[in-house]
């Protein structure tokens, strides 16, 4: 189980830039809680992309934490009450700007990969 | 309160945290049902694709930031518990700290008090002393027309300042009785020079020394202690007159609290100063000059090495002008010391740094002790770290847990240590030399605080992280597997173990001969002859009030009436008086004078005729003074066997020098010599005589030229077989009825002023008893928990054993074996170290030498003998295992 905790620490770590990207993308299309955000990138991705309740759940507080998102709690469709995150304007400037650095690396990456 | 604030809002919170998580599990849950499968199995499969959910929050709690001071407040907890559940552990490692980092406290803060003292001056790192001597005499003052001359040649300084000390003892006549003070004359300067400027009134307007009446003259400025002691912390004092010594002054200034000039002032209850005036005898370089103590400044940059080079110089030209040639070689170099050195004995300085380096040793000795048992215990719990580990505690988790643990252990320690050095500064103070001069009545400082802090931290780090260390590399599994007994690293750390019980036997071994060859110095000084009994006598050192007897004979007025009174007491059976006791370090005369064309250099006492009796001294010559000599008869004198050797006729025959004359008392009365006394020790038991000449008080009156310093200081000796509890009361009343200043005297017995002239060695005994016995016992219980608790491991081997018909006899020389191993290398390390050390203590030693054998040979066995008895216990134990019992329990 000590290897677990690891597993976790390094899956963050390899997924951080990527993962926030995906999470403020994700509270583009609106507010949305922990859930919703997994289901949403899970079936956007054509389940190719699982986020494990150990990485996701450490990002959205980081998250909040430094300001990107924002939370509250109100019912669902379904009348559950759930911890619902939206974007703020932070979070959108970031969101640009990890994006930009997405891209160009992805750029970089297959052109290397095509050369 | 923020810190309370935030605590709360953590279990709201972690509240939050846990309604979220469950939110999501029931959504997830709320999806498969919907996809048909059943509650029960959803909410199963819903958790199990979430993973380790506590890990999981535990993860996200981390990012909130601040987990950090919950988990301390966990581990605080746990280790409470801890202690709770074995307070025997906890009081052993606890005491074991607190008494080393005890006595490094106490230790540390007497050398700070001593050494590290700071200056109550401005930038004091450029004061420096400027002391005028010669190759073999060092005279350290110097006559005003040879410090005129550094000031105007040397370039070096900001300024150049000079005093002396007020003749005689100094009274200042305060509201209600007069009260003795330290009285010094300072040029105008001084104060300005130290940086120190008055709180109360304009202090002295500096100007240049002159010879007629200048703007200071007749002023005085007062010591705050003097102002609140005499005058009640009158604020109007200024500008009024009080009296010095019955000559008035006017008050100028009240410096402020602490400041004290010279700085190693400090028995008597005040300071003043007076504006010091030149006079005629101040133009030459006579034998009446006064002489001074100068204090400088240094400029910005000048190196001591390079003012004392400079002064070199200057002092050739300055000590051509001295016409004599011996006088001129006595002023031939100039010292330039720095202030703060000057004020510090060299061999109290070695005193307290050995003994700091003894406390030191102390030190590291309840540290390996303590590391030991933490050690011991953490190989106990092997498996509990073993389980803390499995569930997921990363190591830095557990070391922090155990880090935790030395640090509250060690914390409490310092508590107690602090305590204890506390205490033990409080028996040091009778027990120090009066020389210490240590001030204890300025409170805790930071240093110290810091300092123990320090000490507190490094004890732990040093007791708790290597344990925690060893702890945590051990592997999990084998640990689990076999209940952490017998394993091979278990043997590994038992040879560790020994090699720390080692190390502190070698340690104790090296406080215990020091210990050692300081209590034979003591013994062999104990047994010194003195020439004298020093039994049933008690001492009065009399604080004479000169001033009162200025135009009358203080003998005649006050020495002769106070002795007949005196020898009147209840329960005296002889008094005298005698300027100074043998070994009383309080006044000493020395005399410079021509005899039968010798130059003479000899201490000078004046004496009553009963003091040979009630010392018991015995006369190698002639006889000793009588009723028969008085002021009108014949001048007579008594000389000791060294002045004999050095000045007689005739070396091997102390009777060739009776009927010799010494000098003259007064004018026309010359004095002859009519015994020689037996050999006496002067000033410090292990020091041989020097030359001394003893006079009869009574021939000393106001013509002698010697009245002065021969009536200045007088001590009362009292023979008597009242109890000195008794006969001190009695004599203090008498010298109130003789003069109200009087009853300020210092009372003492002749047998403790001999016990206080072992000054520090009796210090550093003392100290050492306690160092080398705690230390003693800190290494038997060290080796006796190591045994007890590889007994305890190899209960079921003792048992195999027997099973397999070992003797009793042959398990218990198995334990003592292993016991007897590490006593010998400890020893033999020890040796090494005592002998490599004796250069620390040699400086204390009479009589003995720094590798004396039998004192090493005594702590050597007296360590072993101690070993050994610790190490039977559990030896016995050991044999007495009762196999079935062994067997059956694992």
């Amino acid at each position: 189980m000590k290897l677990e905790r690891e597993k976790y620490r390094n899956r963050i770590e390899l997924l951080q830039g990527t993962l926030d990207m995906l999470i403020l993308q994700t509270l583009q299309w609106g507010a949305q809680h922990g859930y919703g955000i997994s289901q949403a990138l899970r079936s956007r991705s054509s389940e190719v992309l699982q986020v494990e309740t150990g990485s996701l759940y450490p990002a959205l507080h980081r998250m909040e934490r430094q300001k990107w998102i924002a939370a509250e709690w109100r019912q669902t469709e379904q009348n559950q009450r759930a911890r619902f995150y939206r974007i703020t304007a932070e979070g959108r400037r970031q969101l640009a700007h990890d994006r930009s650095k997405w891209e160009t690396m992805v750029a970089a990456i297959s052109s290397i990969l095509e050369a | 309160m923020s810190l309370w604030r935030r605590r709360l809002g953590s279990e709201d919170r972690k509240a939050e945290l846990d309604a979220e998580i469950e939110a999501h599990v029931r959504m997830a849950t709320a999806d498969r049902v919907a996809r048909g499968e059943s509650a029960e199995e959803a909410r199963a499969a819903a958790e199990r694709e979430m993973g380790n959910l506590p890990l999981a929050k535990d993860v996200t709690r981390e990012t909130w930031g601040w987990v950090w001071l919950e988990r301390l407040g966990q581990d605080f907890r746990y280790t409470l518990r801890q202690m709770r559940r074995s307070p025997g552990f906890a009081a052993t490692v606890i005491g074991t700290l607190a008494l080393g980092i005890g006595a490094a406290a106490a230790m540390f803060t007497v050398v700070d008090h001593v050494l590290l003292r700071a200056l109550p001056y401005k930038d004091a790192g450029r004061l420096v002393l400027l002391q005028e001597g010669g190759h073999t005499a060092n005279y350290f003052f110097a006559p005003w027309v040879d410090i005129e001359q550094w000031k105007s040649q040397s370039g070096s300084f900001e300024d150049v300042a000079f005093s002396t000390g007020l003749r005689g003892r100094t009274y200042l006549e305060g509201k209600s009785a007069a009260v003795q003070v330290d009285g010094q004359a300072v040029s105008s300067n001084l104060f300005e020079l130290l940086g120190a400027k008055p709180v109360l009134g304009r202090g002295f307007i500096v100007e240049a020394p002159n010879f007629v009446a200048g703007k200071n003259t007749g002023t005085i400025v007062l010591s705050n202690a003097i102002w609140r002691a005499a005058f009640g912390g009158d604020k109007g004092i200024v500008g009024r007159v009080v009296r010095v010594n019955d000559v008035p002054y006017t008050v100028v200034g009240v410096m402020p609290a602490g400041f004290r000039y010279p700085a190693g002032t400090s028995a008597v209850s005040g300071q003043v100063w007076t504006s010091l005036q030149l006079d005629e005898k101040d133009k030459g370089r006579g034998y009446d000059s006064d002489y001074y103590q100068v204090i400088a400044r240094l400029r910005r940059g000048a190196s001591v090495e390079a003012v004392t080079a400079e002064m070199a110089t200057i002092q050739k030209r300055v000590a051509a002008q001295y016409a004599d040639a011996e006088v001129r070689e006595a002023h031939s170099i100039v010292r330039v010391v720095r202030y703060s050195d000057s004020l510090i004995d060299a061999d109290v300085k070695k005193a307290l740094l050995a003994l700091l380096a003894a406390a030191g040793v102390l030190w590291l000795i309840a540290s390996v002790n303590v590391t030991n048992l933490l050690l011991a215990r953490s190989m106990a719990r092997q498996r509990e770290i073993a389980m803390r580990g499995a569930l997921g505690a990363s190591r830095g988790r557990v070391m922090q847990q155990m880090i935790v643990e030395g640090l509250v252990l060690s914390g409490a320690a310092a508590v107690l240590g602090i305590g204890l050095a506390l205490g033990a500064i409080r028996l040091t103070r009778s027990v120090a030399p009066i020389h210490l001069n240590v001030d204890y009545s300025t409170h805790v400082d930071f240093t110290i605080l810091g300092a123990l802090c320090g000490l507190t931290l490094l004890s732990a780090v040093l007791s708790s992280v290597w344990p925690a260390l060893i702890a945590v590399r051990a592997p999990i599994e084998p640990a689990l597997k076999q209940g952490g007994l017998q394993t091979g690293s278990g043997r590994r750390h038992n040879r560790l173990r020994s090699g720390l019980v080692a190390i502190e036997v070698a340690m104790s071994l090296t406080l215990l001969v020091a210990c050692g060859l300081l209590l034979r110095t003591i013994y062999t000084l104990r047994h010194v002859p003195l020439g004298y009994r020093t039994d049933h006598i008690v001492v009065a050192n009399l604080s004479v009030p000169s001033y009162r007897y200025v135009d009358k004979s203080v003998t005649a007025t006050l020495y002769q009436p106070l002795l007949e009174r005196a020898q009147q007491l209840h329960g005296a059976q002889a008094a005298g008086l005698m300027s100074e006791v043998p070994l009383g370090q309080t006044f000493n005369i020395m005399l410079s004078l021509r005899m039968n064309g010798n130059d003479i250099s000899a201490m000078l006492k004046p004496v009553s005729p009963d003091i040979q009796k009630i010392f018991g001294m015995k006369m190698l010559a002639g006889r000793f003074f009588s009723k028969e000599d008085t002021a009108t008869s014949e001048g007579v004198a008594v000389v000791n066997p060294a002045f004999a050797a050095e000045y007689a006729p005739n070396k091997h025959d102390p009777n060739s020098l009776l009927g010799m004359k010494v000098w003259n008392l007064r004018k026309d009365t010359p004095a002859h010599i009519i015994g020689v006394l037996d050999d006496e020790r002067q000033k410090s038991v292990a020091e041989v005589s020097q030359p001394e000449v003893e006079i009869c008080l009574c021939q000393i009156t106001p013509g002698s030229n010697i009245y002065q310093p021969a009536t200045v200081a007088m001590d009362l000796v009292v023979r008597t077989g009242e109890p000195t509890a008794v006969m001190i009361p009695e004599l203090r009343e008498l010298l109130r009825q003789a003069s109200p200043e009087l009853a300020n005297s210092t009372f003492s017995t002749m047998d403790q002023i001999v016990e206080d002239s072992f000054g520090s060695q009796r210090l550093a005994a003392h100290l050492l008893e306690i160092f080398g016995g705690a230390a003693l016992l800190l290494c038997v219980a060290g080796l006796y928990g190591l045994l007890a608790y590889v007994v305890t491991q190899r209960t079921r081997e003792m048992g195999v054993r027997i099973a397999l018909g070992a003797q009793r006899g042959n398990l218990l020389w198995l334990v003592m074996r292993q016991a007897g191993g590490m006593l010998i290398v400890g020893v033999a390390a020890g040796i090494g170290l005592a002998l490599a050390s004796g250069r620390l203590v040699r400086g204390f030693l009479y009589g003995v030498e720094a590798h004396d054998g039998w004192t090493l040979a005594g702590a050597a066995v007296l360590l072993l003998v101690s070993g050994l008895v610790a190490a039977y216990l559990p030896a016995r134990r050991a044999a007495g295992v009762d196999p079935m019992e062994a067997l059956r329990s694992e």
